[in-house]
């Protein structure tokens, strides 16, 4: 959607317009439960969470300003929404949300001797592929889901995650390197150097 | 000199990454680019990234299987307050954010009450809506300044 359109459509559920909003929940729907499904991993929960991100949404129209992007904005509700329930799963990672000490920056590349891209195409590899994403810890698996699927820049996703943009850079590396080293992990089970 | 400039600017896997995701200013792209030529190991290591990437974006994509805006119109209009912008606007400019605060957790409890039609879903559902008990008002989405884009978005 235009981001013009969009922005009237919010302007007029902002005025009360249910129906606008239904436009926006029905541009979104999708898109917001993939997102929390894949961050909760239970279909039913993520129902239940889609339906209150847009009623949470709908609640805070008040305060949404037109400079604002719309996607963003409802993202980040989501994530507080997800972030909850994880939190309320005693999911240590998304407890101690910060950033890794400095020690852990250092980036460890990927053993440029595997060959995932030839693996990655088929069947068998989409099912460890998903794997890996859900032993992810939370944030990587978070903020990949918004680089990958969502496609964000860094800038959106800044915003959604209400971080600085260089902790999203270093953050997205810390996640793809992890991520490669879960698939590695994965694969490498079956097969010795 | 060409080798020493390739040897100097080997980038580290932040800077691969935002390199793949087109993140880089100009300058720092073009010593990306320059290195990735000359250096078998980090352009396998961008290969793994793009790899990656393209596994991550061939994963099967899940729908929500009904129409959610239909559920949701329905329960805007069954609502027994209507929600007008104006008189809600004024509402969170007089108060100040703790009381704010406690408005939004009884607004969550009636959007609460207001869901659930006799299911087990209820106390699930009722403890979600505690995310505006346990977190520090800054972290509320309204009028949260991080909440909106600072322009430069690509
Ligand atoms: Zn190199």
């Amino acid at each position: 959607m235009a981001g013009d359109a969009e922005s009237e459509l919010v302007a007029r559920a902002q005025a009360g317009d249910h129906r606008a909003f239904a436009a926006l929940v029905r541009q979104y729907q999708d898109r917001v439960f993939r997102f929390i499904l894949r961050l909760t991993g239970t279909r039913d929960e993520a129902m239940d969470l889609t339906q209150e991100t847009f009623m949470k949404a709908h609640q805070a129209l008040p305060g949404w300003r037109p400079e604002a992007q719309f996607r963003t904005w409802l993202f980040r509700i989501a994530h507080n929404a997800a972030l909850d329930v994880l939190r309320r799963r005693q999911h240590v990672e998304f407890v101690s949300f910060a950033d890794l000490p400095a020690g852990a920056e250092e980036h460890a590349l990927p053993d440029p001797a595997r060959q995932p891209d030839e693996r990655l195409a088929d069947r068998q590899s989409v099912e460890l592929l998903e794997r890996t994403l859900r032993e992810l810890p939370a944030e990587h698996r978070e903020i990949l889901l918004l680089r990958e699927l969502e496609e964000m820049s860094y800038t959106e996703i800044a915003a959604t995650l209400g971080i600085a943009e260089g902790t999203v850079k270093s953050r997205i590396a810390r996640a793809r390197s992890a991520a490669l080293a879960g698939y590695q992990r994965h694969t490498g089970e079956h097969r010795d150097e | 000199m060409n080798e020493q400039s390739t040897a100097m600017h080997a980038p580290d896997l932040p800077e691969l990454s935002a390199y793949l995701d087109g993140e880089l200013d100009a300058g720092e792209r073009g010593r990306v680019a320059i290195h990735l030529a000359a250096c078998p190991t980090c352009a396998a290591c961008l290969a793994d990234l793009q790899a990656l990437s393209a596994g991550f974006r061939a994963l099967p994509e899940e729908t929500l299987g009904f129409d959610l805006a239909g559920v949701i119109e329905g329960r805007l209009a069954a609502a027994p307050r209507p929600a007008s912008a104006r008189r809600r606007r004024d509402w969170w400019a007089g108060l100040p954010v703790a009381v704010g605060a406690a408005a939004s957790i009884a607004a969550g409890v009636f959007m609460g009450s207001a869901l659930v039609t006799g299911s087990v879903a209820t106390a699930p559902r009722m403890a979600a809506l505690h995310v505006f008990d346990t977190m520090p008002p800054g972290s509320l989405c309204i009028g949260l300044e991080s909440c909106y884009a600072k322009g430069g978005v690509k």
